[in-house]
């Protein structure tokens, strides 16, 4: 499968390849923090290798916030761990190229700089790690050490990173850290197990912001929330985004949700992206029928309740050579086409959104209704101060 | 902490009943236990000895077996355990003079032990499947071999064989024990090879305790955090391995428990003067005042342990501190 007709962003060649990692380069003309290409990782070698992320081209603007939405399985985790590197044996990437372009740091002295995240050596991807990409994980029960102080999961970050400041810098920037997301000093003396849920979330999310990186990673932050604390913290990430600036790539199976937060979506399917729209678009719009589906399968968050369709079948198996487009067994409108190519992810609709499916080849008569919906130029304005000041209340 | 002292008087209570169990159990032999031991001596018994006898077993036989009772726990606050019959020495005494051999021996390997194996456990855990995983079968083989075996093929080949290591006894037979260079120098030298022995046939189980639990943690969330953190490996590792000890230190609690009592194949096959040697003369003689004092001496012993570890875990796991929060 190949996405080579994606449109090419014009930096691309900017950075060569055979340069080292690190390239102290001027600030370049775009506003890109991530940037992926023709990303693959397979889990295990050989002929029983599952290939979970096939052919991934991605890209992450500046204080933009990327929704990467897909079921469990679709890939959407792996690919944003592998990009990381942070991802452990028996998970190879096999193919592509991911650049992280950092803006000059005042805090820690450094320049504009390119950083090849996969030829990068252990100690520059340290270098970048937390300081320039955080990550929030989905338990955060799991994700702080149980036998630790939450002052001790802050102080750590502190002193590894930011070498010139000292205990009290150090306490001061925690407790300021907790105010941010509405927690009290008091919290600091607590361990894991002594707080609530929420309030587990909300000091990750506190921790992912200690050094004020450009890009935050929130995998399925909210899943194991409330719906109530799920809003909630949604409204403070929004508020936080806004103050600092910092991009987010936000994974979630939960459509409706990332409507809420994301500037642009990405769907995910057996590991490539079928569709990716701004998210208002996406949702009152959809021009995939896995996307589609995926929103009849969830409630909507506004308006009127509507009967829940689930999409029948189950993903492919990813061990086997995928021949054809991977969701056409589940797809309620598969061509004849379908069977034999694989629809490559192409701009439609002048390029504003991309979409990988045959049905999108032009001849609007082929276009079952549901993927022919026009997205109201409003929805976006609509929906963002309504669910603002519905969390603030 | 108020859980601990709730555990500590549930520990004295324990202790309370150990004792009682220990001062009834010969009571309730058949027959009156202090003739039963006069009658094994075959008039070959000195008034001392009779008196011995009766001090071991309560203060003597005129009185009901509450006043005996009493009379008993009063003994055992002094530090008064009775008299041996075999040796006609205080049993304190004895005990005195013997357990330190135990203590010292025992204890050094098992923390010597407890630390290589937690240590080694630690990396291949970390660096599972890697070619020092095959330290495990080399290390379980030692410990499946009986220890008898072992000691004294040990002993035989690098003692008596290659005369790298002293054998027999705990220090030089030249010297006086006290504390000079030329004896603590002997006493590290006589011990080496025991000490070689217990570690390693008792290596395995640390190692592979932690190692199992090393790898259960490596695959924590908190563990994938350390590294998203951008911390130094060691640091990342020490995270899994904070969390990983939990279960070794308690085992390495209860094993001190046993440092008293646990050594009793080491000393004969290393002729080391110890707990394990006199309890074996104690019950070939059927020595009961003896017996009864090890037996006490060991039983306060796991009691202790098992409190340290109550103590360390509650030190080293919050999660255990909150039963009265909740």
């Amino acid at each position: 499968m190949s996405t080579s007709s994606l449109p090419r962003a014009p930096h691309h060649d900017v950075a060569p390849s055979d340069e080292t990692a690190l390239t102290s380069a001027k600030p370049e003309s775009n506003d890109l923090v991530l940037e992926v290409k023709d990303f693959s990782v397979d889990y295990g070698w050989g002929e029983r290798a599952v290939r979970a992320v096939r052919n991934v081209d991605l890209d992450v603007h500046r204080s933009q916030v990327l929704g990467i939405a897909g079921e469990s399985g679709s890939g959407k985790s792996t690919l944003v761990y592998a990009v990381t590197r942070l991802l452990r044996s028996p998970a190879v990437i096999t193919g592509g190229d991911a650049r992280l372009f950092l803006e000059a740091d005042k805090d820690i002295g450094s320049d504009a700089r390119t950083l090849d995240l996969l030829g990068a050596s252990e100690r520059e991807l340290r270098s970048i790690r937390w300081s320039q990409v955080s990550i929030v994980l989905q338990s955060a029960l799991n994700a702080l050490n149980p036998v630790l102080r939450i002052s001790a999961e802050f102080d750590e970050v502190l002193r590894t990173h930011r070498r010139d400041m000292n205990r009290h810098q150090r306490r001061a920037r925690a407790v300021e850290l907790l105010e941010l997301v509405g927690l009290n000093e008091d919290r600091l003396a607590r361990f894991p197990h002594e707080l609530s849920g929420g309030q587990r979330q909300r000091i990750m999310i506190a921790l992912a912001l200690a050094l004020d990186p450009q890009l935050v990673i929130m995998d399925e932050p909210t899943t194991a929330l409330d719906v109530v604390t799920q809003r909630e913290i949604i409204g403070e990430l929004r508020d936080l985004r806004a103050r600092f600036g910092f991009a987010m790539i936000f994974i979630t199976h939960d459509l409706a949700l990332l409507v809420e937060i994301a500037d642009e979506i990405a769907v995910m399917y057996a590991g490539t992206i079928v569709e990716r729209a701004p998210a208002a678009s996406l949702h009152d719009a959809p021009r995939h029928p896995y996307t589609l589906g995926l929103l009849n399968s969830s409630p909507p968050l506004h308006g009127e309740h509507r009967e829940l369709v689930g999409i029948p079948g189950s993903p492919p198996d990813l061990a086997q050579s995928l021949v054809g487009c991977s969701f056409r067994a589940r797809c309620p409108y598969a061509l004849e086409r379908c069977a034999r190519e694989a629809p490559p992810l192409v701009g439609i609709e002048d390029g504003g959104r991309m979409v990988a499916c045959w049905l999108h080849d032009g001849s609007p008569t082929n276009l079952p209704e549901p993927l022919r919906r026009k997205a109201s130029p409003t929805a976006r304005d609509d929906l963002a101060p309504r669910a603002a000041k519905e969390v603030r209340s | 902490m108020r859980m601990l002292l709730r555990r500590l008087s549930l520990y004295l209570v324990t202790a309370w009943v150990a004792i009682t169990a220990n001062f009834i159990l010969p009571r309730l032999m058949p027959g009156n236990p202090v003739e039963t031991l006069i009658g094994q001596l075959q008039g070959r018994v000195t008034p001392q000895q009779v008196r011995a006898i009766q001090l071991a077993f309560g203060m003597g036989l005129k009185q009901n077996l509450v006043q005996q009772y009493f009379g008993y726990l009063g003994q055992l606050m002094h530090g008064n355990l009775g008299v041996s019959i075999t040796l006609s020495a205080p049993v304190s005494s004895i005990l005195r003079s013997a357990v330190p051999w135990t203590v010292g021996l025992i204890g050094v390997s098992t923390i010597l032990s407890f630390l290589v194996g937690t240590l080694a456990g630690t990396m291949l855990g970390w660096t599972r499947g890697s070619r020092f995983d095959s330290l495990i079968p080399l290390t379980t083989f030692f410990q499946a071999v009986p220890y008898f075996f072992l000691g004294t093929v040990v002993l035989l080949i690098f003692g008596s064989n290659l005369h790298w290591f002293p054998v027999l006894g705990a220090y030089s037979s030249n010297l006086n024990p006290g504390w000079s260079w030329a004896f603590v120098f002997s006493l590290i030298r006589y011990g080496e090879l025991p000490v070689i022995t217990i570690v390693l046939s008792s290596v395995a189980g640390w190692m592979l305790g932690m190692r199992n639990m090393m790898i259960t943690m490596v695959a924590e969330d908190f563990v994938l955090m350390a590294v998203a953190k951008g911390l130094p490996r060691r640091k990342v590792i020490m995270h899994a391995a904070r969390n990983a000890v939990l279960p070794s230190v308690a085992n390495l609690s209860l094993a001190i428990g046993l440092v008293v009592s646990g050594a009793l194949l080491v000393e004969l096959v290393f002729n080391y003067p110890g707990v394990g040697n006199l309890l074996l003369q104690a019950v070939l003689n059927e020595d009961y005042p003896l017996i009864q004092g090890i037996f006490l001496v060991i039983t306060m012993t796991v009691l202790a342990a098992n409190l340290l570890a109550d103590v360390m875990y509650f030190i080293l796991d919050p999660r255990t501190r909150t039963e009265a929060a909740i």
